[in-house]
């Protein structure tokens, strides 16, 4: 009854070599929109802070709330097929994907990194105050680095569940792991088999980028442990 | 309405809002069925996950991670694309749609339940057992409305993740306002540009997604324990 | 530039109120330290001693009166807040040590970034007064490695390498178990022998009558009663004063 034939996707080379292609972009993307979006987040999670003045903050809120409350491939349409129309410039789809990707990741990175910034305890502020560390100074030495810590189980999952949504740049014609499995059904028409190894090959990214958060959590943070 | 909307923005854009905002309906029919489906498949495995049975749980926690794990896309794509070409059956639009979100909103779901069932302290449960109660009413009568406090907030915060899972239903020609927003952009026409489609089509999602969020923030600010 | 003004008093505090919204926590504050003296405040939770001390390096910022700080006057755009910190270091009851950094780094951090030391020199001076906290042997380790006493004095320590001539200290000792106290109050007191200019809230009153030059009893956001620890012990001129004494003595 059950007729699995995944060499149907096996004996083409071709086939392969499209899927270790899409792993690798679908993985170079969304690392790299992982990097620059947790460098926005952080930019528009500071901005938030109550000594930054209002119009950055509410324009940082509103970008946010902006972000988080439509989806993901509503922007990306819009970044790849909108924005180059209104700057009469064309630029590759690989960059209309990394761009949506990093505008649309930084804003739950924010929301994330807010709620740790506002856990660290407030003692910690007033003792970087009295040995007269500069604003600056506390927020990247001391209120940082443990806000980091505080949230990373949180940054964790929620840049997974992000990375699981990257599959949408196929949409826009990116090479992603997402458009060689449906490059690969198009041709030999086994699209159940094609997305069940897809669907593995997304697990095991995941489980890679997991790994990599919990040795970043075990090294850096190994302060919290040792307690 | 239709009247003040062709004055307000002329005849063809007043058309093109109401062809998106009638196609939203489906964004809604198909957001509505996922939450309540996926909640109640969501709550049997809570209560699955929680329960004195060991297989039971482990059956419990295998499905979480397992619908989890799979990206939505790929729900969309196995029962909407795979399932046919292997089963060689007809699987509507709709169909593979709802079932796609209803899972993925199950297996969320129960996460963030059990999470809040957990966070009830271990003594209640004692308690309960102290006063020679069963593990169904311990559960019914004293554990689930505590839990239910801590998780509120996020069920309805998770309410918004769903319309926006929604949106990737037009990759299988679910008929929502997702497709129809690409239709239109896709028309070549004159003021159907794509950067004039996609904001009404992203504000229109923004009305849905962001009442809830706002209220799911509400709730969590009234509803903090203590 | 403070310098000139050295020869007068570390602190002096004229007419000071501090409020929270509509409420009073402090009322018309008068108060005068000398260099080289210590000062012990006391009385019940609540009373404003925290808040008090915390007006003296801009913690809080007060709104009516005076705070004269090592010859620099306090207020609201007060520009040159770093040049009275730095010269005024703070012990806090929660020890508030920055947990991602090693006891070294806790200590070496603010003379790196506020004293602009090489990293030598700021390694030496914290070694100089881990040694004076005798916990020299912990420099490795995070504070949260480390028992309540041992982080207090760590906590002296780091307040310390910026070579402040003014130490405050609030409730030092309360967040620890009580045999740890004494590890702390016998490192106060060696501090006290150096001659450095301390005001401290406690409730040891060992510690007080050994060290204080002075001791001061707050209630309701006021200085009731100032005198000397002898006078203060036995001879309490206030009923709030012998109210309180009877209480935690
Ligand atoms: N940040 C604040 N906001 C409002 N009220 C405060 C604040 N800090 C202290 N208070 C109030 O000021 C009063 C004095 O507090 P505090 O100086 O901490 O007392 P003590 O240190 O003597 O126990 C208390 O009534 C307290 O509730
Ligand atoms: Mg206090």
């Amino acid at each position: 009854m059950f007729d699995f034939r995944f060499y149907e996707i096996w004996r083409e080379p071709d086939f392969i070599d499209r899927l270790i292609n899409g792993v690798w972009v679908s993985v170079e993307l969304s690392t790299a929109g992982g990097v620059f979006g947790l460098i926005m987040g952080l930019t528009l999670a500071a901005a938030q802070s109550s000594v930054s003045p209002s119009v950055l903050r509410y324009a940082s809120i509103s970008y946010i709330e902006g972000i988080r409350n439509t989806p993901f491939i509503v922007q990306l349409f819009f970044v790849t097929f909108g924005l180059p129309l209104i700057f009469n410039y064309r630029w590759p789809f690989e960059a209309s994907a990394l761009l949506a990707i990093v505008l649309n990741f930084s804003a739950y990175f924010a929301e994330v990194l807010r709620a740790g910034i506002e856990s660290v305890h407030r003692g910690q502020i007033e003792a970087a105050q009295s040995l007269c560390l500069t604003r600056r100074q506390t927020f990247f030495d001391i209120v940082l680095p443990q806000a980091f810590a505080n949230v990373w189980p949180s940054l964790t999952s929620q840049f997974v569940f992000l990375f699981l949504t990257t599959g949408l740049i196929s949409e826009i014609g990116v090479e992603d792991l997402t458009w060689s499995g449906r490059y690969i059904a198009d041709r030999n028409f086994r699209d159940f088999e094609v997305f069940i190894v897809l669907t593995l090959l997304y697990v095991l990214i995941v489980f890679g980028y997991k790994a990599i958060f919990s040795l970043v959590q075990r090294f850096a943070f190994r302060w919290r442990v040792a307690r | 309405m239709t009247e003040l909307l062709q004055l307000l923005l002329g005849e063809f854009h007043a058309k093109m809002l109401l062809v998106l905002l009638s196609a939203t309906q489906w964004t809604i029919y198909l957001s509505l069925t996922a939450f309540i489906g996926g909640g109640l498949i969501g709550l049997l495995f809570t209560v699955l996950k929680i329960s004195p049975i060991g297989w039971l749980r482990r059956l419990a926690t295998a499905y979480i991670w397992l619908f989890q794990s799979i990206p939505l896309l790929m729900l969309l794509f196995l029962t909407g694309l795979g399932i046919p070409a292997f089963f060689k059956i007809d699987v509507p639009a709709w169909l593979a749609a709802t079932v796609s979100l209803t899972l993925f909103t199950s297996a969320y779901m129960s996460e963030v339940w059990r999470g809040a069932l957990e966070s009830v302290p271990k003594g209640q449960w004692e308690g309960g057992r102290a006063l020679g109660l069963g593990f169904n009413w311990i559960l019914y009568s004293i554990v689930a409305p505590q839990a239910l406090r801590i998780a509120t907030p996020p069920t309805v915060g998770f309410m918004v993740q769903v319309i926006k899972g929604t949106s990737m239903a037009y990759i299988i020609d679910y008929n929502d306002l997702m497709r129809w927003g690409k239709k239109i952009a896709n028309s070549q026409l004159d003021g159907a540009e794509p950067y004039i489609v996609y904001p009404v089509v992203a504000l229109i999602y923004f009305g849905l997604c962001f009442p809830l969020s706002q209220w799911s923030k509400s709730l969590e600010k009234t509803m903090s324990p203590k | 530039m403070t310098e000139d003004t050295n020869t007068g008093s570390a602190v002096v505090v004229e007419g000071m109120s501090k409020f929270f919204g509509d409420f009073q926590a402090l009322y018309d504050i008068d108060l005068t330290v000398d260099y080289g003296e210590r000062v012990v405040i006391c009385g019940p939770s609540g009373s404003g001693k925290s808040t008090l001390i915390r007006c003296l390096n801009q913690l809080e910022t007060h709104q009516q009166g005076t705070v004269v700080v090592n010859g620099t006057e306090l207020s609201e755009n007060t520009k040159n807040i770093e040049d009275v910190r730095r010269n005024i270091g703070m012990v806090f009851q929660s020890f508030n040590l920055f947990p991602h950094l090693s006891v070294l780094d806790n200590c070496v951090l603010a003379q790196r970034r506020m004293l602009k030391k090489p990293k030598a020199a700021a390694r030496a001076t914290a070694m100089k007064y881990l040694e004076q906290v005798k916990i020299p042997e912990q420099r490795d380790k995070f504070p949260g490695q480390l028992s309540g006493g041992q982080q207090q004095r760590v906590a002296i320590a780091r307040a310390l390498c910026l070579e402040p001539q003014i130490m405050l200290f609030d409730e030092p000792t309360s967040a620890l178990d009580p045999e740890m106290v004494n590890e702390v109050l016998d490192t106060m007191i060696g501090l006290a022998e150096t001659g450095m200019t301390m005001i401290c809230v406690t409730h040891e009153m060992g510690f007080a009558r050994q060290v204080a030059d002075r001791i001061i009893f707050m209630d309701s956001g006021r200085i009731v009663e100032v005198n000397e620890p002898e006078i203060f012990f036995t001879n309490p001129q206030h009923e709030r004063t012998k109210t309180f004494l009877g209480q935690i003595l």
